[in-house]
C-alpha cells in the first residue's frame, strides 16, 4: 500500500486507486479516489482526503467564528460569518428567556457593523446556522485589528498544537483571535507588535502549503532557533472538539510540520 | 423613482474606527496620504476589433473601455457636429453586490457624469467628423465595463475612455454617389485638450482623494470634479446624502487642479500620446 | 452556411495560417478579479473573455433557493466593443441561448448538493470575440470555479471543430465560424470522459460528424493541460514538480 504524501491536485485529479476511505474533498468512483478541490492530497490508514486551498467556510457546530451584525429582525440579529450561510443569533441568547422586543432593545445592544465571537451551536442541510455568545469570551470584540484570510488558512496558522500562533503572540506582544471563518482580531499595546503580527498572518495565508515556512515566519519576527520555551498555553476558542475535518487537519499539519522541520534540519 | 437605501457593504465597526483614527493623524488604512492617488496601470490597443481600446487599474478599480465608430444622423440641434455617445456598465464580475439587470441609477449617474467631462471638456473636435451636415456624421461610441470595483469608479472610468479615445484609429469616410463609404485610410482622432477627473470624498473632517470601495462605505459626501489641459473645470458632480461646506469645496476644487495636471502626465506618458 | 470562397490553400494552410489539427495559441491566468471568489482570464486565439464566479452565496431573492441543492446561475455577455460591428449592451437572443448551454455544460461537474439553499454565480465577459468564444468562456468559467474551492467532479474544457472547405478541422476561427461550413462546439470532462456541451450549426454528414466530433474532443484535451497548467501555476508555483512524492 503506497502512502502519498503532498500530492498537489486539481478536481478531478485521481489521487489513488485501491480500497481505501474516502474522508473530505474527495469521491470514489469505481476503484478510484478523486480529488474534487484545489488542494493538498493526502492517503494514509485512515482513508484520503484533500487539505483545500481555496473556497469559502463551511460552518461545523462548536466551530468558534468571529461575526459582523448585518440585520436584525425583531427575534434575532443576522450576523454574516464569512460563509455562504448567514448566521442567526437569537436575541434570547443575550437578553435570556424572558426577551421582550417591546423593553429590550436589540439595537443598543449590538450594532449594525459590531463584530462578536460566537459558537456555532446548530447546524444542517436543512436550516441555517444557528450561533451563540453565551460561553465566557464570547460576545462583542471590543477592540482590535481586523484581518480577515481564507478560512482554508486557519488551521495552518494555529499551527501544531497551537505553536504557530503562540509563536507570532509571543514575538509580538499581541493577542491573536482566530475564528475558524477566517476572521482574525489582533490586539496588543503596542502598534508595532500590532503592525508585525498581521504582517505574520498574512504570510502564513499565502504560503500555507510550502515548506519552511515556520523558519520564514521565525525570521520576519526576528526569532532566533535557540530560543524554544513554548510555554503552552490552553486557547480553547482555537481547537474545537469535533470529529470532523478539523481535528485531521490538525494531524496533517503536525506531519507537515515536522517535514518542514525535518527538511530544516538536512540543510 | 429613486429610494434610499442602506449601504450595500456594510464596514465592521473595529474598521471604522480605525480609519477615523488613522485619517485624523492624516494617513489612511493602506497607508496612503489623504490625498494620495493608488497607482494607475495602463494597457492600451487591447482590443483590435476596436477602433481604440484602454484598460485602466486604478488600484484594485479596473476598467476596460472600447471606442467604435459608426455613421449616423446628428444629434437634434447639432447639425455641425458629431455624435458622441458614452456608456458606461458595471460587469456582475466587479463585485459581490452586482446583479446582472438593466443600468441602476448609480451606474447611470456614472455613465453620465464621465460623458460630461469627456463632452463638456471637448476632448474631440466633433465639428471635424460631419459628412452631410444635418444629414450625417460620424457616431463615436465609447463604452465603458468596469471589471472589479474597489471604489472610485467616476476616475477609473474616465481615464479608460479618454485613454481609450486617445489610443484610438478613426475610419476616414467620404460621401459617394450620396452613400457613405469607407476609404480604408486612417486618422488619428482630433483630441484638443485632456480631461481629467479627480474624485474626493469627506469622512469626518477630512477630504480625501481617490477612495477605496471601504472609504466610500464609509464617506459623509463625494466630489468628482473634471478639469481639462488649461487646468479650467469641466465638470464637477456631488454626490451621496451627505454635504460640504463652501470652504471644502473651494479646497477640493484647488486640489483638483493640481492633481489633475499630475495624473494628466500620467495618462499622457502611460498612453503615448500628446495633447 | 455554404462556402463562397476558399479558407485552407495548397498547402494546407488555414486563413491564420494553422493546419487543420492545430489549435490557435491559448493563455489562462487564474484570480484576475480581486472581488470575486474565483476569477480566470482566458486569451484563445483572439478571443479575450473573463469570467467571475461568486459563491457559494446567499440566494437574493430568498425563494429562488432550492431546499436541498445549490442553485447555478451563468450568465455570457458580450461587451459592445467586442465585436467588429458595435454590439448593444442589451442582452441577446444569442446570449440568452449561450447562458443556457453555458449552464448546462459547467452543472454537471459541479457537485451542487454540497450547498443547498444557496447559490454559485457565474458570469462569463467577452472583451473580444473570435469564434469559439462560447467554448473560451467555458474553459475560463470552469477554472474560475475551482480557483473559487467549489466541488466538483471534473474540470470542463471546451473546443470546437468544424467543415472548412469539406475538411474537418479543429479550433475553427472567426472567419471560418462565418464563411464556413459546420461548426461543432463541444464541452467535455476529461477525467470522466463525458460530453457536456453540442451543438452543430451547419450540414455534416455521418462520417463528417463522427470524426468532428473526435477533432473537438481531442481539442478539449489540449486545452485541459493548459487550464490545469494554470491552476497549478497559481496554486503551487514552481514547487509543483518538485513536492510530488510517492
Amino acid at each position: 500500500m503506497q502512502e502519498i504524501r503532498r500530492k498537489y491536485v486539481v478536481p478531478g485529479d485521481r489521487i489513488i486507486e485501491g480500497n481505501f476511505r474516502p474522508l473530505f474533498n474527495v469521491i470514489k468512483t469505481g476503484n478510484s479516489i478523486i480529488a474534487t478541490r484545489i488542494g493538498i492530497a493526502e492517503a494514509g490508514r485512515e482513508g484520503v482526503k484533500v487539505i483545500p486551498l481555496s473556497g469559502i467556510y463551511i460552518p461545523r457546530v462548536n466551530d468558534i467564528v468571529i461575526g459582523k451584525i448585518m440585520d436584525h429582525s425583531s427575534l434575532s440579529w443576522e450576523v454574516d460569518i464569512n460563509s455562504c450561510f448567514s448566521a442567526h443569533l437569537p436575541a434570547q441568547d443575550v437578553f435570556g428567556r424572558d426577551f421582550s422586543p417591546a423593553r429590550d432593545d436589540m439595537g443598543r445592544e449590538l450594532a449594525i457593523g459590531d463584530l462578536i465571537t460566537a459558537r456555532i451551536i446548530a447546524f444542517d442541510r436543512t436550516r441555517d446556522p444557528m450561533i451563540s455568545i453565551q460561553d465566557k469570551d464570547l460576545g462583542k470584540v471590543p477592540r482590535g485589528e481586523f484581518v480577515k484570510i481564507s478560512a482554508t488558512r486557519v488551521p495552518r496558522l494555529i499551527g501544531k498544537r497551537g505553536s504557530m500562533i503562540q509563536m507570532i503572540e509571543q514575538a509580538t506582544h499581541s493577542r491573536v483571535l482566530i475564528g475558524q471563518n477566517g476572521i482574525i482580531v489582533v490586539t496588543g499595546r503596542n502598534s508595532e507588535g500590532i503592525k508585525l503580527a498581521v504582517r505574520a498572518i498574512r504570510m502564513v495565508e499565502e504560503e500555507a502549503h510550502t515548506a519552511n515556512l515556520t523558519q520564514r515566519v521565525k525570521t520576519l519576527l526576528s526569532i532566533s532557533d535557540s530560543s524554544s520555551a513554548e510555554t503552552f498555553q490552553p486557547q480553547p476558542q482555537n481547537v474545537p472538539k469535533n470529529e470532523e475535518s478539523q481535528s485531521t487537519i490538525q494531524e496533517v499539519e503536525e506531519e507537515l510540520e515536522e517535514e518542514a522541520e525535518k527538511g530544516d534540519k538536512a540543510e | 423613482m429613486s429610494s434610499s437605501k442602506r449601504s450595500t457593504i456594510i464596514v465592521e465597526h473595529l474598521r471604522k474606527q480605525q480609519m477615523w483614527d488613522s485619517i485624523s493623524k492624516g494617513k489612511r488604512l493602506d497607508g496612503r496620504n489623504l490625498d494620495e492617488i493608488r497607482p494607475i496601470e495602463i494597457e492600451v490597443g487591447l482590443i483590435r476589433k476596436a477602433n481604440g481600446s484602454a484598460r485602466v487599474k486604478l488600484g484594485n478599480s479596473e476598467v476596460v473601455a472600447g471606442v467604435k465608430v459608426e455613421t449616423g444622423e446628428p444629434f437634434e440641434g447639432l447639425e455641425n457636429k458629431g455624435a458622441l455617445i458614452l456608456s458606461a456598465e458595471v460587469l456582475p464580475t466587479a463585485s459581490p453586490y452586482i446583479e446582472p439587470g438593466p443600468p441602476d441609477e448609480e451606474t447611470v449617474e456614472l455613465a453620465r457624469v464621465v460623458d460630461r467631462g469627456v463632452r463638456e471638456s471637448e476632448m474631440l473636435d466633433l465639428t471635424k467628423l460631419v459628412l452631410i451636415p444635418g444629414e450625417i456624421v460620424y457616431v463615436i461610441f465609447v463604452d465603458c465595463s468596469v471589471v472589479n470595483a474597489d471604489g472610485n469608479l467616476f476616475d477609473a472610468t474616465s481615464y479608460a475612455a479618454v485613454s481609450a479615445l486617445m489610443n484610438s484609429k478613426l475610419p476616414v469616410f467620404e460621401i459617394r454617389d450620396r452613400k457613405v463609404v469607407d476609404t480604408g485610410e486612417k486618422q488619428n482622432p482630433p483630441l484638443t485638450t485632456l480631461p481629467v477627473s479627480i474624485t474626493a470624498v469627506r469622512i469626518g473632517e477630512s477630504v480625501i482623494q481617490d477612495p477605496t470601495a471601504e472609504e466610500e462605505a464609509c464617506m459623509d459626501a463625494r466630489i468628482t470634479i473634471t478639469t481639462n489641459s488649461d487646468q479650467n473645470f469641466a465638470a464637477v458632480q456631488k454626490g451621496s446624502t451627505g454635504t460640504f461646506t463652501v470652504e471644502q469645496l473651494k479646497k477640493a476644487a484647488a486640489s483638483a487642479r493640481i492633481k489633475g495636471e499630475e495624473i494628466r502626465a500620467i495618462l499622457r506618458e502611460l498612453t503615448k500620446t500628446g495633447k | 452556411m455554404t462556402q463562397t470562397r476558399s479558407l485552407i490553400d495548397e498547402n494546407g494552410k488555414r486563413t491564420d495560417g494553422r493546419t487543420g489539427d492545430q489549435l490557435r495559441e491559448i493563455k489562462i491566468t487564474v484570480g484576475v478579479i480581486k472581488n470575486a471568489d474565483g476569477s480566470a482570464f482566458i486569451e484563445f486565439g483572439m478571443n479575450k473573455i473573463v469570467a467571475a464566479v461568486y459563491g457559494p452565496r446567499e440566494v437574493h431573492p430568498k425563494h429562488m433557493a432550492l431546499p436541498d441543492r445549490c442553485v447555478l446561475r451563468c450568465r455570457y455577455h458580450m461587451t459592445p466593443f467586442s465585436t467588429d460591428t458595435r454590439k448593444n449592451p442589451a442582452p441577446s437572443r444569442r446570449e440568452v441561448e449561450i447562458s443556457k448551454v453555458m449552464r448546462e455544460a459547467l452543472e454537471p461537474t459541479l457537485m451542487l448538493e454540497d450547498y443547498p439553499r444557496a447559490a454559485i454565480d457565474v458570469f462569463v465577459e467577452v472583451l473580444q470575440a473570435d469564434g469559439g468564444s462560447r467554448c473560451a468562456g467555458i474553459t475560463a468559467a470552469s477554472v474560475a470555479l475551482a480557483d473559487a474551492g467549489i466541488n466538483m467532479r471534473d474540470i470542463v474544457s471546451a473546443c470546437a471543430a468544424g467543415k472548412v472547405d469539406d475538411r474537418i478541422v479543429i479550433d475553427i476561427n472567426d472567419t471560418e465560424d462565418k464563411e464556413g461550413d459546420a461548426d461543432m462546439p463541444v464541452a467535455y470532462m476529461p477525467h470522466l470522459e463525458q460530453v457536456t456541451l453540442l451543438q452543430l450549426d451547419g450540414i455534416l454528414n455521418e462520417e463528417q460528424f463522427n470524426q468532428c466530433l473526435d477533432e473537438a474532443v481531442k481539442g478539449c484535451k489540449i486545452v485541459y493541460e493548459v487550464q490545469r497548467k494554470a491552476l497549478m501555476q497559481k496554486y503551487f508555483g514552481n514547487e509543483t514538480e518538485l513536492k510530488e512524492e510517492q
